[in-house]
């Protein structure tokens, strides 16, 4: 099903996810104006992408003992693990990679965010800061292993770590029909790993923004571009794994591709302001008391189904 | 072009594992770790083990990262802000670590190595399911148990609060008595 | 070739703007706070992601080093500028904008980083840049080491001294209270004595038309009610933008502002309960809240605290809770024209100290010397009544030891003291 992608993919699929990002960013301050009552304008759209001219002008502060190069290393690691997340990603029938181990590799950048986020806090030697990289470390903890059987349960079904495989395997049912915990963990997860919404915990207001605290101009727009970039990475995912990838009536298979992110893009966005703050002292129990095991008999689903 | 890079992470390997001696804050020695490990894993994956490679990436990541917390929490100097040393006992280590190093190089040389494939299998990550949830299944699920209730044994073992410190001498009492509460109210 | 002109003015249309609000500075905090939403300008949780500076209400001598330490942590491009009148603000913030769209701005600015940068840094002590200071020897590496002490769970770990305040975002600006952390832990905590008013202490904004009333003024019992509705969903908007519900927290602010602004009954009615049904009967909420920060009313009435914080007899969620059902109601009375009656209807915190004669409670009864650096010793405490926001400070230090970081913060902004009453009655407290 996925073809060998044309070399300027490579290109394609970064800029591909940054303008997914920017509409989500775009989206989300059209979501804000309407709640803060400002009267409808266009320029909503566009106005909280002059952060980054904000960003770029801004000159660096001197902070007492910091751990420049870590810190640098994990602000550059964030957005860098989300662009290359979505190499394994089909695009209709293509995919920059059709790496035969596409699932765990996507897990596997995803995971890199733990340690760039971590780097994040330790870099800038300010307390709040520090709580926010750790406070990452133990929102991974509870929602890391609830996501992995999240994304075994369509390779189980499809029988192949291929992410092209897994969308192609779809086609009678989509996955979401009958893997429903695995789709909802999954998107649940996505808002966790774009440390974003009900899970902005690392980045709390009650700690001054945590991991963002202390990072301003350049890294800070570093930062928050990972953000976004991992809401958009991890919404392209999820259409080959539960949506049925490229697959649609009349429309070409990247047009279908494209409007299913977009779809659940614009789910996630909408989601973000509907709960607030889970903090990980309550949610650690709720993932590994209740979200794990549902996640394990989700798996058995296609584990007995299939084999 | 794969040799090139095979000797490129070779070199990087090596070099951050040396790294992990020389720099003085634990943060830093744990990264140099973490990208001494993610270099093992890109060579695997030149070997041809992609599964294993990528796995490697995605563990060593969540390892060292939970390593830091504990490097932090447990060395003196954590932030590597006054000068201090890794090197114990230099002696002992070097004779153990030379000898070590000449066992597993002597291994390399005299172990006969099976020939090379003529044929490439088409997809390793195949093969080594098979190969160890087949013959080996007995081995690994063994194993997997060990690790484990080893686990869940040195955790209740070191845990200073039981069941009846939380429950009460009845093991009556909802909610459990904890200093911070969980979020299923157990 | 003007690139660096384009993108100073593309960076001047939307700056963050750090607030600092000076005692006795809630009207200008309010028309700040609601000149910033409607023009889009987000306010900045830390110094590092500020453009402009803005200092509220009257200058305050006590906290003008803590309000120089965030203007040092700012990086340029910045500007800072000061509104002591509400009228002043949309003007305040207007200069600050067109001064940031200058090129003198980041070059200036960058000077002035460069004196600063000398100075020494050791009193940061990293406790979000906000004015922290520990109080811990300075260490080679021009630090404060943590030293080590038992922690909660029996472990021996490292103790870090971080002070919450004087400014926080959404923190009731100029109470500090000074933690030893161990992990995000809180150990010990300590309420510093209060910054004095620096301008003309008079009755807090929140409980003007109860002070108003007592000095023997006519007073209309819907104004009071509308003055304590608005004090409510303020102290609501800051709990919510701490629980991390900012959408939430919006729509407090919208209606704090708009009954501020005269709207009427039928018009703010129905939101104020959608906002109850929403914040009130919101699950999650809950579940995150519970348990955290119990004070039984027979605890409060023992700490000297009545009003809600009281009445709540309960945790988190009762004083929350509570807050919501009270606006519902003073929402429905806001066209009583019946004349006040202070001991039916208490100000947004409890009742106020009587004073001995109505002019004491527009004036100070006791204003410390000008030129003495504020000699506010306990005893100083006594002869003047306590204000409600002293008794709810006064219970923070039992309530916040043994509270996580995030805890803690929900604890203080469920019991949210004001510090324009006690500034306003330049009362010290002092605790253990």
């Amino acid at each position: 099903m996925s073809d060998a992608a044309p070399w300027w993919s490579v290109l394609a699929a970064p800029a591909l996810l940054v303008a997914l990002a920017l509409l989500a960013v775009a989206a989300d301050g059209v979501l804000s104006a309407r709640a803060a009552g400002r009267p409808f304008a266009l320029s909503a759209v566009a106005r909280p992408l002059l952060e980054v001219p904000r960003l770029l002008v801004a000159q660096p502060r001197r902070l007492p003992a910091p751990d420049m190069p870590l810190w640098r290393i994990g602000v550059v690691t964030v957005p860098v693990a989300a662009v290359l997340s979505v190499m394994v990603v089909p695009f209709g029938p293509f995919a920059v990679s059709g790496l035969s181990v596409g699932l765990v590799w996507f897990n596997a950048m995803e995971v890199l965010t733990w340690a760039g986020l971590w780097l994040a806090g330790w870099g800038p030697n300010a307390a709040f800061s520090l709580v926010g990289g750790y406070r990452y470390l133990a929102q991974g903890l509870a929602y890391e292993l609830p996501l992995m059987f999240a994304l075994m349960t369509p390779g189980i079904g499809a029988q192949s770590l291929r992410v092209g495989d897994i969308a192609a395997a779809q086609g009678g049912l989509w996955f979401a029909v009958w893997m429903p915990v695995a789709f909802a963990v999954h998107l649940w997860s996505v808002l966790a790993f774009g440390f974003t919404g009900p899970f902005a915990y690392p980045a709390g207001g009650d700690i001054a923004g945590g991991v963002f605290g202390e990072t301003s101009g350049p890294e800070r727009l570093l930062l928050s571009a990972g953000r976004w970039l991992w809401l958009a990475a991890g919404s392209a995912m999820a259409v080959p794994l539960f949506l049925g990838g490229g697959a649609g009536p009349w429309l070409p298979g990247w047009a279908w591709s494209l409007v299913k992110t977009v779809a659940v893009l614009a789910l996630l966005v909408w989601a973000r302001g509907r709960l607030p703050m889970i903090r990980a002292d309550r949610y650690m129990e709720v993932a590994w008391v209740v979200l794990l095991p549902l996640s394990v008999l989700q798996a058995l689903v296609p584990a007995l189904v299939v084999l | 072009m794969e040799v090139a890079l095979f000797w490129v992470l070779a070199v990087a390997a090596l070099a951050g594992g040396a790294l992990v001696f020389r720099v003085a804050s634990m943060a830093r020695a744990t990264f140099a770790l973490l990208a001494a490990l993610i270099c093992v894993g890109g060579e695997l994956v030149l070997l041809g083990l992609p599964y294993l490679g990528v796995v490697v990436v995605l563990m060593m990541v969540m390892e060292m990262v939970i390593m830091v917390v504990f490097m932090v929490a447990y060395m003196m100097n954590p932030g590597g802000l006054m000068p201090m040393s890794m090197l114990h006992n230099k002696r002992g280590a070097l004779v153990i670590s030379a000898g070590v190093f000449l066992a597993l190089a002597a291994g390399i040389l005299l172990v006969p190595w099976p020939a090379p494939a003529v044929v490439l299998p088409a997809d390793t990550t195949f093969q080594l399911g098979e190969s160890l949830m087949g013959g080996q299944m007995l081995t690994m699920m063994t194993l997997g148990f060990v690790l484990l209730s080893t686990m869940v044994g040195a955790t209740a073992l070191v845990s200073r609060r039981g069941r009846y410190d939380r429950y009460g001498d009845d093991l009556d009492r909802r909610p459990a008595d904890d200093p911070a509460g969980g979020g299923v109210g157990r | 070739m003007d690139l660096t002109a384009a993108l100073l003015r593309a960076a001047a249309a939307r700056p963050h703007v750090l607030v600092a609000s000076m005692p006795g500075g809630t009207p200008v905090r309010l028309a700040l706070e609601r000149e910033l939403r409607l023009r889009d300008l987000p306010v900045a949780l830390t110094p590092a992601d500020a453009d402009i500076l803005l200092v509220a209400g009257p200058a305050c001598p006590e906290l003008e080093a803590a309000v120089e330490r965030l203007w040092q942590d700012m990086p340029a491009p910045r500007r800072r500028a000061h509104a002591e009148d509400p009228r002043e603000v949309g003007r305040a913030v207007a200069n600050a904008r067109a001064g940031l769209a200058r090129r003198e701005s980041a070059e200036s600015a960058g000077a002035h980083e460069r004196a600063g940068g000398e100075a020494p840094r050791g009193r940061h002590s990293g406790g979000g840049g906000h004015g922290g200071g520990g109080d811990d020897m300075d260490s080679p590496a021009g630090l404060p080491m943590a030293g080590q002490g038992p922690d909660r769970d029996g472990l021996t770990l490292d103790r870090l001294h971080v002070s919450l305040g004087p400014f926080l975002p959404d923190w009731p600006h100029g109470l500090t209270v000074r933690l030893t952390l161990q992990g995000d832990v809180v150990q010990r905590a300590e309420v510093a004595a209060p910054p004095a008013g620096g301008g003309p202490a008079a009755a807090s904004f929140w409980t003007q038309p109860w002070a108003r009333a007592t000095a023997g003024e006519r007073v209309q019992a819907g104004e009071a009610a509308r003055r304590r509705a608005a004090a409510h969903l303020d102290s609501l908007g800051r709990f919510l933008a701490v629980a991390g519900w900012p959408a939430a927290a919006t729509s407090a602010r919208r209606l704090r502002d708009d009954l501020l602004g005269g709207a009427s009954r039928e018009s703010v009615s129905p939101r104020a309960a959608r906002l109850a049904r929403r914040v009130g009967g919101s699950r999650t909420l809950y579940w995150l809240t519970r348990g955290l920060g119990p004070l039984s009313a027979r605890e409060a009435a023992a700490a000297g605290v009545a009003g809600p914080a009281a009445r709540a007899d309960g945790d988190v969620p009762a004083r929350y809770r509570l807050w919501l059902t009270t606006v519902r109601e003073d929402v429905d009375r806001l066209e009583e024209r019946d004349p006040l009656d202070p001991a039916r209807h208490e100000p947004p915190r409890g009742p106020l100290p009587t004073p001995r004669t109505p002019s004491e409670a527009l004036s100070p009864p006791r204003t410390p010397p000008a030129e003495l650096p504020a000699p506010r010793t306990p005893s100083a405490a006594l002869p003047a009544p306590a204000a409600p926001s002293v008794a709810l400070a006064a219970v923070l230090p039992r309530l916040l030891e043994g509270a996580e970081l995030a805890a803690a913060r929900l604890i203080v902004a469920s019991l949210d003291p004001d510090p324009d009453e006690t500034a306003a009655l330049t009362v010290g407290t002092a605790h253990e």
